[in-house]
């Protein structure tokens, strides 16, 4: 499982070394902002499921929220 | 602006039916003859006359701002923290989109052609290929697509015409046997994906001639609709509405029975390859939108740094929300039509009526 982590930690690194640096150069600071939102939206949905937590489902939100029309299509 | 490519009225048509047809294929005939039995084509008649509505309210809503796209008129409309909040939630919503496009075709190779490999290594490599492709810009995706659209369509008619003789109209027979209630229950989930063509809505402003976008809009609904029932009646003619309705993937398993001359069979793979460079396409057409809409809700100047981020947290969805094939299946047969729809229909509905009631936009070009 520490394998898997370490293996998760580089995949996110590799993809910060590509972008990163250029966005540094160029002062965009509002795109690193927005970048690393979704790399850390990314690694937050990612972490648990490598370490073999129970997560909630954000799909299940999204259901309950349609329940009423899902019903008719059962 | 964001994007200083153009693409003519023809390549987005064709960008539109890759769009649409990637994922036709794979759950909608099961959900569709499972509801409406052999009457499923009407289902996806009715589909295609509702999306065709579709199709001319987003046009029109587009075209009452010209230059704009789908995430910038929710705040020329509604006020600037409102119409933030709205583009964002498409961006979401655009985010979902791929991922359930990934678990189904994850879920698709698995039970089929690559039964050994983890999900997590067929989506690691469509993501590479999907930010590579996504990165080069708006013209590449398109140019990519209309080199390799003929060759799934000529391939398509191909398999059609070989299974000719398995083809058995009297299987579709009776008509109109399940009642109104059925076929308009079928028709949900093929709306869902017909309406999909939201996507032309943040490509309107990419296009050399704007004028003609109601044209591509039309035409792209049109074709999408009548492969759609191609789809659902080519195995519905060769099994019957029982069997399809228990395959979860007919059109695989109509291609596997053909056999000509104890010669020409097992010509499944080739279904396969036309599903997953379609689906890789249609999943790069949906992140070049989604960053685009990001960078344009957040104010960014360039949106190629997003397409990574997006990738790993839609790699990194999939695998969480959807493991295995029954709950794609669930969430796309209860849940996502509506879902869908919200965004497809609802929302650009409201944004339309709310910018008509305030007499927002240009006057000619829309209704």
């Amino acid at each position: 499982m520490f394998g898997y982590v370490i293996l998760l930690v580089l995949a996110f690194l590799i993809m910060t070394l590509l972008e990163v640096p250029g966005l540094v150069k160029k002062k965009a600071w509002r795109e690193l902002a927005a970048f690393s939102f979704f790399l850390l939206l990314g690694f937050a949905l990612a972490l648990p499921q490598v370490l073999g937590m129970e997560v909630p489902n954000p799909s299940n939100a999204i259901e309950a929220l349609y329940k009423p029309f899902s019903g008719w299509l059962k | 602006m964001l994007e200083s490519g153009k693409i003519n009225s023809q390549q987005a048509i064709w960008l539109m039916i890759t769009l649409v047809i990637a994922t036709a294929g794979i759950y909608v005939p099961t959900i569709a003859v499972n509801a409406a039995r052999q009457d499923a084509w009407l289902s996806i008649i009715i589909a295609t006359l509702v999306a065709l509505f579709i199709a001319v309210l987003i046009v029109s809503l587009t075209l009452r701002f010209p230059g704009k796209t789908l995430f910038e008129i929710p705040e020329l409309i509604l006020g600037k923290m409102t119409g933030k909040i709205i583009a964002f939630l498409f961006v979401l919503w655009f985010i979902h989109i791929e991922i359930l496009v990934f678990s189904e075709f994850g879920n698709f190779m698995l039970s089929t052609v690559l039964p050994g490999t983890p999900m997590l290594v067929n989506h690691i490599v469509a993501a590479i290929l999907i930010a590579y492709i996504t990165r080069n810009g708006l013209e590449v995706i398109s140019r990519f697509n209309g080199l390799l659209l003929p060759l799934f369509v000529l391939s398509v008619t191909l398999l059609v015409t070989l299974a000719f003789k398995e083809i058995s109209l009297t299987r579709l027979l009776p008509v109109f046997d399940c009642g109104l209630a059925d076929i308009m229950k079928g028709s949900a989930a093929p709306v869902a994906r017909l309406g999909e063509i939201i996507v032309l809505a943040a490509l309107i402003p990419y296009l050399n001639k704007p004028g003609q976008a109601l044209r591509v809009a039309i035409l792209a609904t049109l074709v999408n609709g009548f492969i759609m029932i191609i789809n659902v009646l080519y195995p519905l003619a060769i099994f019957g509405p029982d069997l399809t309705a228990s395959f979860l993937y007919p059109i695989y398993t109509s291609v596997r029975i053909i056999s000509v001359a104890n010669f020409l069979e097992r010509l499944e793979a080739i279904p396969v390859v036309i599903w997953i460079t379609a689906g890789i396409i249609k999943v790069s057409i949906l992140r070049y939108v989604t960053v685009l809409g990001a960078a344009q809700c957040l104010g960014l100047k360039d949106y190629r740094p997003l397409v990574l981020p997006v990738g790993a947290v839609v790699v990194a969805g999939s695998l969480l929300m959807y493991q295995d094939v029954a709950v794609t299946t669930t969430f796309t047969t209860e849940v996502w039509p509506f879902y869908a729809l919200t965004f497809e229909a609802g929302i650009p509905l409201l944004l339309l009526v709310v910018a008509l009631a305030r007499g927002l936009g240009g006057k000619n070009k829309g209704f």
